[in-house]
């Protein structure tokens, strides 16, 4: 894995830099290298490509819908309480 | 609007306004912490409770879905700890020595092309059982990170631990679920697509 060098010296610190690249939390010089190194390196974009399908995978399977009624007993539980005063 | 002057019907007003809207948000998070229906519901009902009568501190034009959260974790853990008398499922440095041995073991090779089809095929029911599946507060993290999309600084906040833990929770837990995930995979029997998938390389190794 000699050519991942630029993202780190280790598989841990490569993929930490591929958790930090899809959560936003990159500088934008950062983001450039990344980028660049993604498109050469089958091994990242691999591990890339996971990533991204376990998060859509999460995202969808954890999308409830709250039963009717609490939305009802929050609204009645809040209309018989008064907010604290300032 | 003057959050010091308004009145209580219009502060009610403005609450049903604001944070009514992630009802159906706040409970799917209450399933990944409570273990069943009813108990996510009385997380909700109780986090919605205590976020209006706190709502006069809430600062107009801050994340108010990350203040709503935050009421919300905190319930869940002063509620947990009052029925079951025990801290959290698991402090942040000792997880179950297999946990870490399968998270730490797994290396980029370990999956192939054919599985990321597989775990995207993958029941909803298996992806939840995974998530439980992993200690809580990497649990957590990772679903505030990845189902939320809340920033880093924003997890630090809902969950009342400095940064660094948040991004070593998210690489951990990211890690254990994924190995999680593959397990499920295995077991559905697309084991089969995967060693097709890597046979190149065992006919390379003849």
């Amino acid at each position: 894995m000699g050519d991942c060098q630029s993202l780190g010296d280790c598989d841990d610190s490569r993929i930490a830099r591929i958790y930090e690249y899809l959560d936003g939390a990159l500088s934008r010089a950062d983001l450039a290298d990344i980028k660049a190194h993604l498109d050469g390196c089958p091994d990242c974009s691999h591990e890339y490509d996971l990533e991204c399908v376990i998060r859509s995978v999460v995202k969808r399977s954890c999308k409830e819908a709250a039963p009717e009624n609490l939305k009802a007993a929050i609204l009645a539980r809040i209309h018989e309480s008064r907010p604290a005063e300032v | 609007m003057d959050v010091a002057t308004e009145t209580t019907e219009e502060r009610r007003a403005r609450f049903e306004r604001d944070a009514m809207q992630y009802v159906d948000q706040l409970y799917s998070a209450a399933m990944r912490m409570a273990r069943n229906p009813s108990d996510a519901e009385d997380l909700v009902q109780e986090a919605y409770t205590k976020a209006f009568s706190a709502f006069h501190q809430y600062k107009p034009g801050t994340n108010l879905k990350a203040w709503l959260y935050r009421i919300l974790t905190n319930t869940y853990i002063n509620l947990y700890r009052k029925r079951q008398r025990e801290p959290l499922q698991s402090s942040s440095d000792v997880i179950e020595d297999w946990q870490l041995a399968r998270a730490e073991s797994h290396t980029s090779s370990g999956l192939r092309s054919a599985e990321a089809v597989a775990l995207d095929h993958l029941p909803d029911s298996d992806v939840k059982s995974a998530l439980q599946a992993i200690p809580e507060e990497f649990r957590l993290a990772v679903y505030f990170a990845d189902v939320e999309g809340f920033a880093y600084k924003e997890i630090s906040d809902i969950m009342n631990t400095p940064i660094g833990t948040v991004m070593s929770r998210l690489h951990r837990g990211r890690k254990m679920l994924r190995d999680m995930l593959a397990d499920y995979a295995a077991e559905r029997g697309f084991a089969k697509a995967d060693s097709q998938g890597a046979s190149g390389r065992t006919e390379g190794k003849k």
